[in-house]
C-alpha cells in the first residue's frame, strides 16, 4: 500500500538552512539575469510558424524531446565538462568543439551571446574570471570556481532553459499563463532526470536527435517576420 | 591517395584488402572513386576502414555503385570508419549513396575529415530508416554514427547521433523527425557557400534547413516520408554543389 504516515516523532523534514551559495547559483540561473535570454526562442519561433507547435500539448512534447534527446542533454555535458575542467585552455579546447557541434548559426548567436553576457556579469560581480564561453560551458566553469554544487546547477541551467522557452511560446502563440507554468512544473521531473542520466557523460557521449528542432533553427535564419534573434 | 598530373588528378597509390573493391572512371578533370562492398552489405563484426587523401592540387570524387545496405547484426556491431584528408587548393566531394538500415542493423559509423586551410569540399550522408517500399517498419536496430571535419586541425563542424531500438517509432515524436523515412545530411565547405545557401533555402522542402554557420561553411539537414522522397530533394541541391558533375552511379 501506500507510504506510512508521518508520527508525531517524525513531523517532515528538519528545519532548512538555505546555503548562501545556493542563494547565488539561482540568482544565475533565474530568467531575470541580464543574459538577454527572453529575446532567444531557440527555433520555436520558426516551429510555431511551421505548424510543428501549435498548442500546449505540442509545446511540452517538444521541450521534452529537447530535453532528452536534443539541446538539454548535451549542454548538461558540455556543462559537466567545463566543470571538470582543470584550466582556461582546456576550457578554450572544449568551447571550440562545443561551438563546432552547433547545428545553425542561430543557435551558435545563442549561445555565445548569452555566454558573453554571463562571463562579464560574474567577472564584474563575483571575480570569477573566465575566457569567453558558450552559455553550458560558462555555467559549468563559474560553479566550479564559485566552489558551487554541480548536481544542483544542473537542475537549475536545465528548468531555466524550459522556462524560458515557455515564456517564449507564450508570445508567440495562445497559451494561458496557468498553462504555461504547469507545463514547466510537468517538465522539472525531465530537467532532473536528464541531470541524473547524464553524471559520467563527457562530450564523447555527445549525440542528439531532435533534427526538427535543428531544421527549425535553420528556418529561423530567414524567417520573416520575427520577434526573437534565434 | 590522389596527385596532380598536369592539369589533371592522377592516382598516386592505392591499397585494398578484403571486401571493398575501388573503380575508377574517366573524367578529364579530375579522379572519380567508385566504392563497392562486394560482401553485398554490412552485418555484425564486418569492419571497414578506408582511407582517402586528395594531396594538393587536386579534385576527386567518391561515391558508391549502388545504396549501402545495413543488414540484421548477429554477432555484434559492423563498423566503418572512414579518414578523409584534403590538401591545399583541392576539392573532394564525397558522395556515397544512401545507407539503408534494415531491421536488426547495428552500426557504428565515423567519418573524420582533416581540411587544409584553402580545401574545398562536400560531404553528404544520405540515410534510409527500413525498407517502406517492402513494408517494414524499422523497430529494432541501433545506428551511431559520428562526423568530425576539422580545418588546419582546428575543429570546424561535428555531428553525432545515435539510435538504439524503435527507430521508427522514435522519428515520430515531435521535435525528432515528423515521422520521417530518410535523412540526408550535408556540409559544403567553398568559397561560394553563402551564394549556394542563399539558393538552395528556395528549394528545400518545408522539413529541410540549410544554414551558414561560417562565411564559406554551409550546413543542410533534410528529412524526408521515404527514400524516393529524399532523392527528389537531394539530387538538384547536389547537382548544384557539383555544378552538375554528380558521378553517373547517381543516376542509375
Amino acid at each position: 500500500m501506500g507510504m506510512a504516515a508521518p508520527t508525531a516523532t517524525n513531523m517532515g523534514p528538519p528545519p532548512m538552512h538555505t546555503d548562501p551559495k545556493l542563494l547565488t547559483l539561482v540568482q544565475w540561473l533565474s530568467p531575470n539575469f541580464p543574459l538577454a535570454s527572453f529575446t532567444y526562442s531557440h527555433g520555436l519561433e520558426a516551429a510555431i510558424a511551421a505548424g510543428w507547435v501549435k498548442d500546449g500539448a505540442t509545446l511540452e512534447t517538444w521541450l521534452r524531446d529537447l530535453l532528452h534527446h536534443g539541446s538539454g542533454r548535451c549542454d548538461a555535458i558540455w556543462l559537466r565538462a567545463a566543470f571538470a575542467a582543470d584550466t582556461a585552455e582546456a576550457l578554450v579546447t572544449l568551447d571550440a568543439e562545443a561551438r563546432a557541434f552547433a547545428p545553425a548559426a542561430t543557435r551558435l548567436r545563442e549561445g555565445a551571446g548569452q555566454g558573453a553576457a554571463f562571463t562579464r556579469l560574474v567577472r564584474e560581480v563575483w571575480q570569477i574570471d573566465l575566457p569567453d564561453l558558450l552559455l553550458s560551458l560558462a555555467v559549468g566553469a563559474a560553479t566550479r570556481r564559485a566552489q558551487m554544487d554541480l548536481e544542483t546547477a544542473l537542475p537549475l541551467f536545465l528548468s531555466g532553459f524550459v522556462s524560458n522557452l515557455v515564456a517564449a511560446a507564450q508570445r508567440l502563440m495562445p497559451l494561458g499563463q496557468t498553462q504555461a507554468q504547469a507545463i514547466v512544473a510537468r517538465l522539472h521531473d525531465d530537467c532532473t532526470q536528464v541531470a541524473t542520466e547524464t553524471k559520467g557523460a563527457t562530450p564523447e557521449d555527445i549525440w542528439a536527435t531532435a533534427f526538427l528542432s535543428d531544421i527549425a533553427a535553420m528556418h529561423h535564419e530567414t524567417l520573416q517576420p520575427r520577434l526573437f534573434q534565434s | 591517395m590522389a596527385k596532380r598530373v598536369g592539369a589533371t588528378t592522377g592516382l598516386n597509390s592505392f591499397q585494398t584488402s578484403g571486401c571493398l573493391k575501388v573503380l575508377f572512371g574517366r573524367n578529364p578533370s579530375r579522379l572519380d572513386a567508385i566504392l563497392i562492398n562486394t560482401s553485398g552489405g554490412l552485418t555484425g563484426g564486418d569492419k571497414i576502414d578506408l582511407t582517402l587523401d586528395t594531396g594538393d592540387g587536386t579534385c576527386v570524387s567518391a561515391t558508391t555503385q549502388a545504396a549501402e545496405r545495413a543488414y540484421r547484426a548477429k554477432d555484434g556491431w559492423a563498423n566503418v570508419s572512414t579518414q578523409l584528408s584534403v590538401g591545399e587548393d583541392s576539392t573532394l566531394f564525397w558522395v556515397p549513396q544512401e545507407l539503408i538500415l534494415f531491421q536488426g542493423a547495428a552500426l557504428k559509423r565515423k567519418l573524420r575529415c582533416d581540411l587544409a586551410p584553402t580545401a574545398r569540399a562536400l560531404i553528404v550522408e544520405p540515410v534510409i530508416f527500413g525498407r517502406a517500399l517492402m513494408g517494414e517498419t524499422l523497430t529494432n536496430a541501433a545506428f551511431h554514427d559520428r562526423i568530425d571535419i576539422n580545418r588546419a586541425g582546428a575543429p570546424l563542424y561535428r555531428d553525432a547521433i545515435r539510435f538504439d531500438g524503435d527507430v521508427h517509432r522514435h522519428l515520430s515524436q515531435t521535435a525528432v523527425g515528423a515521422g520521417a523515412g530518410a535523412m540526408a545530411s550535408l556540409i559544403y565547405v567553398a568559397p561560394d557557400a553563402e551564394a549556394m545557401c542563399a539558393d538552395i533555402r528556395q528549394h528545400l522542402p518545408a522539413t529541410g534547413g540549410a544554414t551558414l554557420l561560417q562565411p564559406d561553411v554551409m550546413a543542410l539537414r533534410l528529412l524526408a516520408e521515404d527514400s524516393m522522397a529524399l532523392r527528389t530533394a537531394l539530387l538538384p541541391i547536389l547537382d548544384r554543389l557539383t555544378h552538375t558533375t554528380l558521378p553517373a552511379s547517381w543516376r542509375l
